[in-house]
């Protein structure tokens, strides 16, 4: 049983049949009905797996991210979800960690298992890399900016204009004598978080203090461990820009540990907008990392892809999604409208 | 005699266009306004990110409204097909759409040009949650975006500006520079509605967009000034309610208008019974087409040296036949106006009165008026 035997049975065109099948909400409720009706009769369900091999396809992409345990990532993969699923595809997911050959090693596989697009997130592959992936026909949609590939469809954050901004409150609150703590992970993101900060405090004319720099692993430890680094300095900094949440609310313990008092003692600005920095005592002030509607607009941007006309290959699609800085309790800033808007 | 317009290229049966709002949230209320008569409906403001609605959201107040919803709850790929439902039935549909970066707002216009809507109109001026800074106030900002929209679809791409700026003149004029095919204004206005003095709390939580009768003065002299500036055609939004409205709007250079809180409020069968008001003063008035009284308004907006200084005093036009009302002595800065001892009496001192024309409006019976000394 076909769909041109349904067509055929119920005396419609079988665009009107696929209608109803997708969109039953745009056919005529009569119509409908009777199609539907025709459909039980002749005991009719749709055959995706014959779609499948009709349009050489599985219905399958893959979602690559550097770690499952970092909630930003999932985010991502929550937005990428949420459009695969309104196109009735599964996502494989695997991770990275930042490894290049670990990366080529999952790709060459999805190729192998006939995946119609993956997702690179924050990717360590070179040009040439996805040249090859491409060359297999094989849609490629990166998020976060990638050492040497312009010019490839991808959904990106600017982290220096982001951090500038988080800089700028920082110093407008009146603070001077400001650390970081940065994560050794992404690579790329927080080379630019650093680059972002180091640039702003000179354009405000402020010293960057090269011990006031310190770098850990991207994790509560890691960021607990960071802040006793800097809070064992002769003069520590007054207050601290963290490039993640989860190590902010490390170095946040670390603090209070030492009897320190979060603002007036010490600043702490985190990056990411975990739901659980609105929660910690003092609230994080922390720049949002639009994550989930990166992955949703990378998602939208591989299906576009999939579903165009090879005649009429669009020009690649560089999409810059804006940060937000969230103004809490934990920078000290004392006007409330910042926190509102 | 018609009520047909052409707009940025598109036919419209006639100029009443249902606004972004909550009013068009999907296929099926689109339909709806269609079906009871509306020249073309403008979605609910589209995003890629959808959001959770808050509870409530809507409050109703001194004939205002202050919405803090943010834009549309359906995902795009789902917007697909609430279109296909809205044009079961004939009508133009103009797709609201919001992003704060170039890049983003011009893939999702992309997407909505593929999905079939008519026109596109870029809400950059909402008055929730985006920030203090608002980027319809930024010339430069909306030019960044429009020019790019411009430049990623064929289909017409009208803006929605805010009346939150400092200059409404260079805004507009950045839309024309950049290729937009129209201007609509103005989006709601940042606003607390009121304050429960009882609970001692704010109607509603956060600040939010006021819209409503209320806010039409500030519409008009936007739509003013846009018509003023820049040649795009002008959409008029703010407060309209009634044919008057639909008028002024018009004589102040607005080729089409769009209607919300009204609709709200009545339903939109209230598209009709304006319509319907329309038609009967253009036949009046002996008027065959609206675009004949576009803008004849403008000439009589003046900068204050081409204002003639005339020698004008208020008159009593006849016996005052209130003896108990007391609004023009009251209201008279100048204590020109002054009743006899038997209240009966009203005068007007020709020597006190320096003409400022307020108590010919305050007079209940509109027994006042300006005239020649």
């Amino acid at each position: 049983m076909n769909i041109k035997a349904v067509a055929k049975k119920a005396g419609v065109s079988v665009a009107t049949i696929s209608r109803v099948l997708n969109h039953p909400e745009a056919v005529a409720p009569d119509t409908r009905e009777h199609i539907l009706s025709v459909m039980e009769n002749l005991n009719y369900t749709p055959n995706w797996f014959a779609r499948g091999l009709k349009l050489n396809r599985t219905s399958v992409i893959a979602l690559l991210i550097p770690d499952i345990l970092d909630q930003g990532y999932m985010e991502i993969a929550k937005g990428v979800e949420d459009v695969a699923r309104q196109k009735k595809y599964n996502i494989m997911l695997c991770t990275t960690e930042e490894d290049r050959n670990k990366e080529k090693e999952y790709i060459e596989n999805f190729i192998t298992r006939k995946v119609d697009g993956i997702i690179l997130v924050s990717s360590s592959l070179k040009k040439p890399d996805l040249s090859q992936i491409k060359s297999q026909n094989v849609a490629v949609v990166l998020i976060g900016k990638n050492d040497g590939m312009a010019g490839e469809n991808m959904v990106y954050t600017d982290y220096i204009a982001a951090t500038a901004e988080a800089v700028k409150h920082m110093i407008e609150i009146g603070h001077q004598k400001i650390g970081v703590i940065c994560g050794s992970r992404p690579k790329i993101e927080n080379a630019d978080k650093l680059e972002g900060f180091k640039k702003t405090m000179g354009e405000e004319g402020l010293t960057v203090e090269p011990e006031y720099i310190v770098e850990e692993e991207n994790s509560i430890e890691g960021g607990f461990l960071a802040a006793s680094k800097l809070l064992n300095l002769r003069e520590f900094p007054k207050a601290i820009l963290v490039t993640s949440d989860i190590m902010a609310i490390g170095a946040m313990e670390k603090i209070k540990q030492a009897g320190l008092r979060i603002p007036q003692d010490i600043a702490v600005v985190g990056f990411d907008n975990l739901k659980i920095s609105g929660y910690v005592e003092p609230k994080l002030t922390t720049v949002a990392k639009p994550m989930y509607r990166m992955g949703l607009v990378a998602a939208r941007l591989l299906f576009d892809l999939l579903e165009e006309d090879h005649e009429e290959e669009s020009e690649p699609q560089e999409i810059l999604i804006q940060s937000k800085l969230k103004v809490r309790k934990s920078c000290g800033h004392q006007d409330r409208v910042k926190e509102i808007f | 005699m018609t009520l047909a317009v052409d707009f940025m290229g598109l036919k419209l049966d006639n100029p009443i266009i249902v606004a972004a709002g909550p009013w068009s949230r999907n296929g099926d209320m689109i339909k709806r306004a269609f079906l009871a008569g509306a020249g073309a409906v403008v979605t609910e403001t589209i995003v890629n990110e959808v959001n959770i609605d808050v509870r409530p959201r809507v409050a109703y107040h001194g004939g205002g409204v202050q919405n803090i919803r943010l834009y549309s709850d359906i995902l795009l790929e789902e917007w697909e097909r609430e279109i296909d439902i809205a044009k079961t039935v004939n009508g133009v549909v103009i797709a609201s759409i919001c992003a704060q970066t170039s890049s983003e707002i011009s893939y999702i216009a992309g997407k909505m040009e593929k999905i079939g809507v008519d026109a596109i109109e870029l809400g950059l001026a909402s008055p929730m949650g985006e920030g203090l800074e608002v980027m319809a106030a930024s010339a430069e900002k909306i030019y960044e975006m429009t020019s790019k929209v411009v430049s990623s679809v064929d289909i017409p791409v009208m803006v929605k500006l805010s009346q939150n700026v400092t200059n409404m003149s260079k805004v507009a004029c950045a839309v024309e520079k950049a290729g937009g095919s129209a201007i609509s204004a103005i989006d709601t206005v940042r606003c607390i509605l009121g304050v429960n003095i009882k609970a001692r709390k704010p109607y509603l939580p956060t600040y939010g967009g006021y819209s409503g009768p209320p806010i039409r003065p500030l519409g008009l002299a936007s739509v003013a000034t846009i018509a003023q500036s820049a040649k795009l055609p002008v959409c008029g939004i703010g407060g309209i309610e009634t044919y008057e409205n639909v008028l002024e709007y018009m004589m102040l250079g607005a080729s089409v208008i769009q209607m919300g809180t009204a609709l709200m409020v009545n339903g939109f069968e209230h598209i009709e019974k304006v319509k319907n008001d329309l038609v009967k003063w253009m036949e009046e008035n002996g008027i065959k087409d609206l675009a004949e009284i576009r803008g004849v308004a403008l000439p009589d907006i003046k900068s204050f040296d081409e204002i003639q200084v005339e020698p004008k005093i208020s008159r009593l036009k006849n016996k005052c036949a209130r003896p108990e009302c007391y609004k023009c002595i009251k209201s008279c800065v100048y204590q020109a106006i002054s009743k006899d001892c038997n209240n009966a009496d009203v005068t007007i001192s020709v020597d006190k009165c320096r003409g400022c024309g307020l108590c010919c409006d305050i007079c209940p019976d509109k027994n006042i008026e300006l005239i020649w000394v």
